[in-house]
């Protein structure tokens, strides 16, 4: 469960404090439930899902996870270029508390994210796709409730999408999924439940066809 | 449903994982690495080495002045490198954040107690190789050498602390912060001892609480060593402890401005 209350954010520019980005958003997400985040480029989805992940703080209102939250996939953040795949992989473990079972974590991601010998090149050699595969399998590696996805199933080619799309499905039963994705296909196969962005406010809606619905109906206003 | 863990186990995981990844970064990062750590202390005193004893023929009454210099570098080094290598530490791990586990302060904390590590276990190896080299290395007063050297360290930590905060705040303070190193490197009297400066000089250099300490651990090396008068072990602890609480003060202040891309 996922309680945002009365959250506000603007960030800190050379000029002084910049424009709100969120005013007032507040909603709550039950568990396991599938949340889609819908609106156009700029209207804080981003900046919702680094919140909501704990990577910033808002300016006000509170943000409350009572269970386990994945960091935010696929800001292209949290890996160290100098460092192999594996070393990466060790550090993400040791940090989320699995220092007894690296080993099992380290099969998995190998596995998972099919990168070869390049597991043990540097990062900094990986192409993005290559990257995006480390994170993704990374972050399915240990045991959330809730996964926050920023454009992440984008990522890859096509077998990889498949099989993420396969993986994130799996979780349905047991985890919830708060996603932002420009493709409203991946939001309609993940998705339960929508949030649309507009104007610094959040609008819930419990069908994510509604938000979607919305979402057009104000773009073509 | 609450299956979180709890904040300490959370730190001490953070810390756990920071601290082997940084240190395998400092000793395999680039070809040699750990070889550079140890040369660069070694070439620094041998090159101070040969200019004095061409230079100036000049004795030191009481210890040798090779144990002078190597002193004055090691410990001078302790501090230096904890502040400087801590201020970079919230720069250098920017990619972390990403993780809300890693806090800004985890960083610095973690970089700054692998230095003291890197450093304790240079000074170790560097005043190994002078015993064999026949010089008297032995401390007279070992609890004195380890309490300074554990205060310049913890300063060192303090200063880093702020700094990191400021540096990155200001980036024009990291800067200015790293030229100052350079004349505090003359004025804490790693080359020289405060004994030869005329008084008037001395009462002013032995505010310096770095220049105190070094003079505090050459005597304690080296019992004979005429130290100059007014020197107090608890004007570095005020100085350490001031530095940490006030560097962890700033990271409580602006934890949220810190980690911000």
């Amino acid at each position: 469960m996922i309680l945002v209350k009365d959250v506000h954010k603007r960030y800190q520019t050379e000029h002084g404090p910049g424009k709100w980005v969120l005013q007032g958003v507040s909603f709550t997400i039950p568990p396991r439930v599938s949340v889609g985040l819908v609106g156009c480029n700029g209207a804080g989805k981003s900046t919702l899902l680094r919140l909501i992940g704990g990577v910033d703080v808002p300016s006000r209102g509170v943000i409350e996870r009572r269970c386990r939250v994945s960091w935010p996939m696929g800001f292209g953040g949290g890996l160290q270029g100098s460092l192999t795949g594996r070393q990466n992989a060790k550090f993400v473990s040791r940090i989320h508390g699995h220092d007894l079972d690296i080993p099992d974590c380290l099969a998995y991601v190998q596995d998972f994210a099919e990168l070869g010998e390049a597991f043990d090149e540097p990062v900094k050699t990986y192409s993005s796709g290559m990257k995006s595969r480390l994170q993704f399998a990374l972050s399915l590696a240990f045991d959330f409730d809730v996964y926050i996805s920023d454009e992440v199933t984008s990522a890859g080619d096509a077998s990889f999408r498949a099989k993420a799309a396969a993986a994130f499905k799996g979780l349905a039963d047991r985890a919830g999924l708060i996603m932002v994705s420009h493709d409203e296909g991946t939001l309609r196969q993940f998705c339960s439940a929508g949030i649309w962005l507009d104007g610094g406010r959040a609008h819930w809606f419990d069908a994510i066809e509604d938000a979607l619905q919305a979402y057009r109906g104000n773009l073509a206003a | 449903m609450d299956s979180t863990r709890s904040s300490a186990s959370v730190t001490l995981s953070v810390w756990n994982g920071l601290f082997l990844r940084e240190a395998s970064v400092r000793v395999s990062g680039a070809r040699a690495a750990w070889l550079w750590l140890l040369l660069e202390p070694i070439a620094h005193l041998t090159i101070l080495m040969v200019i004095f004893s061409t230079v100036r023929k000049q004795l030191m009454p009481g210890i040798d002045f090779a144990l002078f210099l190597a002193i004055g570098i090691l410990g001078f080094d302790l501090f230096r490198h904890s502040a400087m290598r801590s201020m970079a530490a919230i720069s250098a791990n920017l990619a972390l954040f990403a993780y809300r586990q890693v806090k800004a302060v985890d960083v610095v904390l973690v970089r700054a107690f692998l230095e003291g590590v890197i450093q304790l276990f240079v000074g170790l190896v560097m005043l190994s190789g002078m015993a064999l080299f026949g010089f008297d290395v032995l401390p007279g007063d070992p609890l004195t050498v380890l309490c300074v050297l554990a205060l310049f360290w913890i300063l060192g930590t303090g200063v880093g602390l702020m700094l990191s905060v400021g540096s990155t705040l200001i980036p024009e303070l990291g800067r200015v912060a790293s030229l100052c190193f350079m004349p505090l490197y003359f004025l804490s009297g790693v080359l020289f001892s405060p004994a030869m400066l005329p008084p008037e000089f001395r009462e002013w250099l032995l505010l310096n609480p770095l220049m105190q300490g070094l003079e505090l651990l050459r005597s304690a090396f080296a019992p004979g060593y005429p130290a100059v008068t007014g020197l107090h072990l608890d004007y570095l602890m005020a100085f350490a402890a001031l530095a940490l609480f006030f560097g962890l003060a700033l990271h409580v202040r602006f934890r949220a401005r810190l980690v911000m891309q």
